[in-house]
């Protein structure tokens, strides 16, 4: 096996144009797994942690453009004020060794619709940044994952960063696993408020074969506060309307069973999920605890 | 001449700390793999890619071009075994294939990493056969002869049929529990080394002894030919304390690189297969009861697997023949033979499942009967051991009910199930009973030797699993011996010292420490009080002549408090008590861990352990620390332990019953009570996931 270190981003991309094949790796906390594991043997894998361009994160025409080598300690330590709903989804990766390795960029990179950093990405609308010699291009997150363990990267192609808005409003995260930490998602749901467009985010995680926008869930809450006019009056949504939006997302689920947990299980967590999480994020938009 | 004063004791029970303690912390405590060898060779194994079969060929010429490739082992060149009786270990003998990932092979490389990767390069053929790897209760099922540790298979007391006919309530349970793999955190290891016809073994064994004995059989040498050697092992929870096929797949292909050591560690997903597991049970319980709520009638029918290469039959009913009294009681055990690894001991074989059966049916019999279930437990204390008819040397489980009753506030339980929420948690308590029997290993022999400077050598062979045995041990030999523990130089850990019996069914302490307390007599006995440099006695277990008399065994209590997230029906625990009756405990502080580690794997056993096997391909798929859980730091929360003080004059000079099994015996069920209680839903089959709660 190959093994090779760019220094640059512009190395990288030329060894990654030299070999198509070759596997990307920065906290090897899914690649390492898959080597170990036998499932996966490339032939060159190109080691981006010398790369200090896609380590960074900055703004960028009011959005923040964050470097896929961002871990997810940092994404707590660094970006937590910025984007809640994504640092309350690190927090529940792994343990402390696994958060100061992996990245976000990586759980694009792998794709699996269990990633926790998925959701928060998918309910603010983040657009992925990925390049190769031949230049750049910015794709929507929905449009990038395409299946499980799947993503849109041609082979010649890596993840430099990903672009999305600060919160402009609450934002929320929640997961549900087997045990109380080191643990992957059976089901998690993220969301996010944004008063300023006046729509909702809304994503769920580990139950289906990719992260999944409830659209109908959204469409039909973003109804509902336009309706009563909640956005400024900050009143209760109502309690029918929450459970409403909890049916819908989890009708928007397609979950599959396994050794984690069954599908039924998955479909009625996932309603749970959304109406929680709609609930904490709407009280702290009215301004109330819980 | 010796000027020390003895001492009239006081080590024993003191809560001294680890002794071993420094040496693992900076890192001086060599296991088995970290021990300094010349010029070693490196072990990674072939493992079938079939359930069942034939070896039709291998083609090794890839891996052997390799460079730093020794050889390529495999049926095809091993050498011959002297003794293949045991077919869980007369591996490369043939080329038959019992069950999937059994060892077909090996490769030595002078590295790590160019063994492995050789590995991956030799190519097996097979001839596959037809396979059953799945414990299923309408499949073929046999009655084995005997259970483990010699139990019978079936009992039978008076006339269930009739006593269910008249009784005034009856409750009819199945209970299951899945596969589970015992996963200490230091894996199975063996550094091999043959010179001139002599083995060493650096292994991480529960027994340096009883793996010398199996070695020296199987491949037909004199037993002090062969030196077993493990100072320290970094756990084993009963699958390290049988020797399996990895450590003769070590020494076997050590033979073939003569003088060169061989080191060969099993990976955390190798070790899903071939080191022993706990059988899956399927076991129906039923029971009946007076008004009064007495039991009337018992039965506890049982289902589990073994490998068709060798029986281990899991004594999983025998927990019930003494647990509660009744005149009318039947138990029973039937066995699948599968294509599958062989099971083995894993913490508390037979009790550990067969409690979580018996007394989640308890707390569902003693709602049926309106009892509390303390009261219904109580209510059916026996007088004497119904399975061997003696009187108890000492029984205080109605203490350890009480006192943890006490302890937990079992008084501000809400009875009714589902009766307490506080926000979104549904709140439970559960209560269960421990049992745990006082085995007495024979055959152990300690040497106590005058070293001169008041210091006394004890030597043995035993194996320090991590439970405190260096510790207890050096206690017990200080007031043995009546001098201060700084006094002892305490030798365990090789077979170059007396044999001593395996680290097993919580028997070290009583073995071991009966052999010395003998031999402590017998030396004052010949040398007396002021001996001098290099006098030395050896003196073995003594017969307890008080086993024909009274039946030993140690008893607890776990209460449980349980939250129930009333939406997503995730579990937590936030705390655990436990008391236990286990007579004279001899080290305050390691006892704790051990009972505390036993609670935590009981809830481990409760809420996360499943090792789930594709049938398809008979391998467990979860296998490794990602998807096989054990509980996380967050995952335990208070855990209240403690004991009574038990005077218990008959089962060994100590007065101690062995405590490293019976904190998981019951643990689970008082669990699975607890959610009950909490939700109103019995889940009868563990773990208890998250989707077995969803009404």
């Amino acid at each position: 096996m190959q093994f090779l270190q760019p220094h640059s981003w512009r190395e990288a991309l030329e060894a990654r144009a030299a070999h198509p094949g070759a596997r990307p790796i920065f906290g090897g906390t899914d690649v390492m797994v898959d080597l170990n594991f036998g499932r996966k043997r490339p032939e060159t894998v190109i080691d981006l942690t010398r790369v200090p361009e896609i380590r960074e994160w900055n703004r960028e025409d009011g959005l923040l453009r964050i470097g896929a080598g961002v871990t997810y300690t940092r994404a707590i330590t660094e970006l937590g004020n910025l984007l809640p709903g994504l640092a309350m989804a690190s927090r529940t990766v792994g343990s402390p060794q696994i958060r100061n390795r992996g990245t976000i960029g990586g759980n694009l990179g792998s794709a699996s619709p269990a990633g926790d950093a998925l959701p928060p990405l998918y309910a603010s609308h983040a657009v992925i940044e990925v390049a190769s010699t031949r230049g750049t291009r910015r794709i929507p997150v929905g449009q990038f994952i395409i299946g499980p363990k799947r993503n849109v990267l041609e082979p010649d192609e890596l993840i430099i960063a990903f672009i999305m808005p600060e919160a402009e409003g609450p934002q929320q995260y929640a997961k549900i696993g087997t045990r109380n930490a080191m643990v992957i998602a059976v089901c998690s749901f993220g969301l996010a408020l944004h008063p300023e467009s006046r729509s909702v985010g809304a994503c769920i995680g580990s139950a289906g074969p990719t992260p999944i926008q409830p659209r109908d869930a959204e469409n039909f809450i973003e109804d509902v506060i336009e309706e009563h006019d909640l956005w400024e009056s900050r009143a209760e949504i109502p309690a029918s309307a929450l459970d409403r939006f909890g049916v819908l997302a989890s009708e928007a689920a397609m979950p599959i069973d396994d050794v984690r947990g069954s599908a039924d299980y998955r479909r009625h967590a996932v309603g749970v999920l959304a109406r929680r999480t709609l609930t904490w994020a709407w009280n702290e938009h009215r301004g109330v605890a819980g | 001449m010796s000027t020390t004063t003895r001492t009239t004791g006081g080590a024993i029970g003191a809560s001294l700390d680890r002794i071993d303690g420094p040496r693992k912390v900076t890192g001086t405590a060599p296991y088995a793999y970290e021990h300094r060898v010349d010029n070693p060779l490196y072990l990674f194994p072939l493992r079938s890619e079939i359930v069942r079969g034939q070896v039709t060929g291998i083609d090794a010429s890839a891996a052997e071009a390799l460079p730093g490739v020794v050889v390529v082992v495999t049926h095809e060149n091993a050498p011959q075994l002297a003794d293949t009786g045991d077919r869980e270990l007369a591996i490369l003998q043939s080329g038959e294939v019992a069950f999937r990932n059994q060892y077909v092979g090996a490769v030595l490389a002078e590295t790590f990493e160019a063994a492995r990767h050789a590995a991956g390069l030799v190519e097996v053929s097979y001839a596959e056969e037809p396979h059953e790897a799945e414990l299923r209760e309408d499949g073929d099922l046999y009655t084995p002869e005997q259970l483990n540790a010699g139990f019978p298979t079936d009992t039978e007391e008076g006339d269930v049929e009739e006593a269910f006919s008249s009784a005034a309530v009856t409750l009819d349970g199945r209970y299951t529990t899945p596969m589970e793999h015992n996963n200490p955190m230091e894996p199975h290891t063996t550094v091999a080394v043959w010179k001139a016809g002599d083995l060493t073994l650096y292994e991480s064994t529960q027994g340096a002894h009883p793996v010398q004995r199996t070695v020296a059989k199987i491949f037909g040498i004199d037993r002090n030919r062969a030196r077993v050697v493990a100072p320290y092992v970094g756990g084993g929870f009963g699958s390290k304390g049988l020797p399996h096929a990895n450590t003769i797949l070590a020494a076997l292909a050590a033979q073939m690189v003569e003088g060169r050591p061989v080191k060969f560690a099993v990976t955390r997903q190798q070790m899903f297969t071939g080191v022993g597991y706990r059988t899956p049970t399927i076991q129906k319980i039923r029971l009946g009861a007076d008004s009064e709520g007495r039991l009337t009638a018992v039965t506890h029918d049982v289902i589990e697997q073994t490998s068709k290469i060798k029986e281990f039959a899991e004594q999983t009913a025998a927990v019930t023949r003494s647990m509660y009294a009744t005149d009318n009681r039947r138990t029973t055990h039937r066995l699948a033979a599968l294509d599958v690894p062989v099971p083995s001991w894993m913490r508390a074989p037979g009790e550990a499942p067969g409690m979580f059966a018996l007394e989640s049916a308890m707390d569902e019999m003693a709602e049926k009967c309106g009892l509390d279930p303390i009261e219904f437990r109580i209510r059916n204390e026996p007088e004497i051991d119904a399975e061997t008819g003696l009187p108890y040397s000492s029984r205080n489980l109605v203490a350890c009910l009480r006192e943890g009753a006490e302890r937990f506030g079992w008084r501000d339980r809400t009875p009714a199930p589902r009766s307490h929420q506080e926000g979104r948690w549904l709140v439970g308590n559960g209560v269960a009973s421990a049992t745990y029997p006082v085995f007495r290993l024979p055959g152990s022999r300690a040497t106590i030797r005058y070293e001169g400077d008041d210091k006394y050598a004890v030597e043995f062979g035993a194996a320090d699993v991590g439970t405190g045995a260096w510790t207890a041990l050096t206690q017990i030999s200080a007031d043995a011996i009546g001098v201060g523990v700084d006094n002892i130089e305490l030798r365990i850990g090789d077979t170059a010292f007396p044999f001593a019996s395996v680290a097993g069914g919580s028997s070290g302490i009583t073995a071991w420490g009966s052999a010395i307390f003998e031999a402590a007599r017998v030396f004052r006995e010949r040398h007396g009080d002021n001996p001098s440099e290099g006098d030395e006695v050896q003196a073995r277990t003594p017969n307890n002549p008080e086993t024909e008399n009274y039946a030993m065994h140690a008893f607890g209590a776990f209460f449980v408090e349980a939250r129930v997230d009333v939406d997503t029906c995730e579990v937590r625990v936030p705390r655990m008590t436990g008391v236990f009756a286990a007579g004279k405990i001899i080290n305050a502080k390691t006892a704790r861990s051990q009972f505390m580690g036993g609670m935590t794997m009981g809830l481990s056993m409760a809420l996360h352990e499943e090792s789930l096997v594709d049938g398809r391909f008979g391998h467990v798929i979860n296998q490794d620390f990602a998807e096989y859980h054990i509980p996380t730091n967050a995952d335990i929360g208070e855990m209240d332990i403690s004991w009574i003080d038990e005077d218990d004059p008959y089962v060994n000079p100590m007065g101690s019953k062995g405590i490293g099994e019976i904190g998981i015996v019951g643990s689970a069920a008082a669990v699975a009570n607890a959610v009950y209680n909490a939700t109103g839903i019995r889940v009868r089959d563990l773990p208890i996931t998250p989707d077995k709660l969803i009404q």
